[in-house]
């Protein structure tokens, strides 16, 4: 990790609202250059939303989202799009293009974006398959593929501009222990080989252990942790405590809270 | 009092909110299939027109054809039980032709094509959009109007009128079937009489007509397919509502192209 970088992802006081709620409540990090990258947040904590700003899909109501020192959230159509060919993402429901076969999904963004040959793209598809362990499968379609098999055929398609930043919606939600420890075991590897930046939002404290550098621990739309993995264990935090210790909430407390919120008082 | 009131003007906001998303939509879509092309920004995806044109169009035809055969051999029955009463029957011709041409053709055309293919369109951008395939298209840099709108767009305004001269023609030949061989109108009679009655402006109201027609096709489908939340549900409810707001639409443009033609 080359620490004395300038960051590669800035992200200042952001604040997201849908309607009255409330979503992100400025949120601010940096993320340096090269790292992993892990939003770590319950159901409702607005990690995804967070996400979805920093690619641009979610429109912030104040704040800004920096990626190399540009300005993401005050880009133009044309900028932003300049800016997505050197980014990648990986949906939470991998997001393939259903029509068409999965090589032609890896292919999509190099045929669109680029003047290379065809042949060139099929010999970079086959590449980009072979590194997420789906040599062979360019001609299915994503309907027959696993849940887990079309996780790392986002992957590919993900990486097939070779970007220098990857994004991972719950990249191992919805998957048995084994497919999920193969993709984190992907992840780690893509950013080994390639150097790559990956933030990754998970709720699965499994998948953090594995992948995480730096950990950043959102609640009710603010970050309430952030440092690496040990440095957030230790936080007093309750909330923190509560999620790595793997606690309900409290029954009483809940009802009373439920009553409150029934009587309009908070 | 006051309720009506208060009715009339949220559906005048929501009208006006749904206008303004869609003129929006509208120049987007002009912007990506003229000017960005001319200037050398995103390509045209010619062959996803193709494709969409042989799929609303071509693969149409069977359809849209038996149709309006059988509304012509419709028109001339029932226009016979009127002119027959006046020993007219000749002027069933005039009737299927100026019918079929001006209003019959590109109207059940257009109806067809929207059940077939307007719905499709908002389906399939709906179940996109449900699939996160929307978002993915965005985040790849591709816009979502260039990639998939567009080349809708360009093979619904080509594939509606083609349809349609092959609409007209075959309700003037069920016409011509059904004079001939049920109400015993002479052939030659017939077709004189048809070539007789026609006009180029005839022709040329039709197409217009179904041009508008396949630009209101598109756009409803689109608007619909974007509008979609929440799942297969969402994509069916809207899917529903696309056909049925096309076809009013399809209907306003037909009435507001006959109060212009008719006083030109």
């Amino acid at each position: 990790m080359a620490s004395n970088d300038s960051p590669i992802i800035e992200v200042r006081d952001l604040t997201v609202s849908f309607g009255e709620l409330r979503v992100l409540d400025g949120v601010g990090f940096t993320v340096a250059r090269g790292e992993n990258f892990v939003i770590l947040g319950g159901s409702g904590s607005g990690k995804t939303t967070l996400l979805r700003a920093m690619v641009g899909l979610q429109e912030a109501d104040s704040g800004q989202v920096l990626i190399n020192g540009e300005e993401l959230t005050a880009m133009s159509g044309e900028e932003r799009i300049e800016l997505r060919k050197r980014i990648g993402m990986c949906f939470q429901s991998a997001a393939l293009f259903n029509s068409m076969t999965v090589g032609d999904n890896v292919a999509l963004p190099l045929r669109e974006h680029t003047r290379l040959e065809e042949s060139t793209i099929d010999i970079m598809t086959r590449i980009k398959l072979e590194l997420v362990g789906l040599e062979g499968f360019e001609r299915y379609l994503p309907s027959e593929l696993s849940g887990g098999m079309k996780k790392r055929a986002g992957i590919a398609r993900a990486i097939a501009m070779d970007p220098e930043i990857i994004f991972y919606d719950e990249p191992s939600s919805g998957l048995d222990p084994i497919v999920a420890a193969g993709i984190d075991e992907l992840i780690r590897t893509m950013q080994q080989t390639f150097q790559l930046t990956s933030v990754v939002v998970t709720h699965e404290m499994e998948s953090v252990k594995v992948i995480a550098d730096t950990v950043c621990v959102l609640h009710g739309g603010k970050v309430v942790g952030i440092g690496s993995l040990e440095e957030v264990g230790r936080s007093e935090h309750p909330y923190i405590q509560q999620f790595f210790a793997r606690r309900p909430n409290r029954e009483g407390s809940d009802e009373v809270e439920f009553a409150r919120s029934l009587a309009g008082m908070d | 009092m006051k309720a009506v009131f208060g009715t009339v003007g949220r559906w005048t906001l929501v009208a006006l909110g749904a206008g303004a998303r869609v003129s929006v939509l509208i120049v987007e879509t002009v912007r990506w299939a003229v000017v960005a092309p001319a200037r050398g920004l995103g390509r045209l995806r010619v062959r996803s027109a193709v494709e969409s044109f042989v799929e609303f169009g071509v693969h149409s035809l069977p359809i849209v054809g038996t149709i309006c055969l059988l509304v012509g051999v419709i028109i001339a029955l029932q226009s016979s039980y009127s002119l027959s009463q006046f020993g007219a029957n000749r002027y069933i011709a005039d009737l299927v032709a100026v019918g079929a041409l001006r209003e019959l053709a590109p109207l059940m055309a257009a109806i067809l094509i929207t059940g077939r293919s307007g719905s499709a369109i908002t389906a399939e951008i709906g179940t996109m959009k449900v699939g996160e395939e929307i978002d993915a298209l965005e985040v790849i840099g591709l816009n979502p109007i260039r990639f998939l709108v567009v080349p809708r767009f360009l093979a619904m305004v080509t594939a509606v009128p083609a349809v349609t001269l092959v609409a007209m023609f075959l309700m003037i030949f069920g016409g011509w079937f059904a004079a001939v061989a049920i109400v015993g109108v002479d052939s030659g009679i017939y077709i004189s009489e048809t070539l007789r009655a026609l006009v180029e402006k005839d022709l040329a109201t039709g197409l217009t007509k179904s041009v508008f027609f396949g630009l209101a096709i598109c756009w409803v489908g689109v608007y619909r397919g974007f509008q979609v939340e929440g799942g297969a549900a969402g994509v069916g409810r809207k899917t529903t509502s696309s056909v049925v707001t096309a076809i009013f639409f399809i209907i306003l443009v037909d009435l507001v192209f006959t109060v212009l033609f008719y006083f030109m």
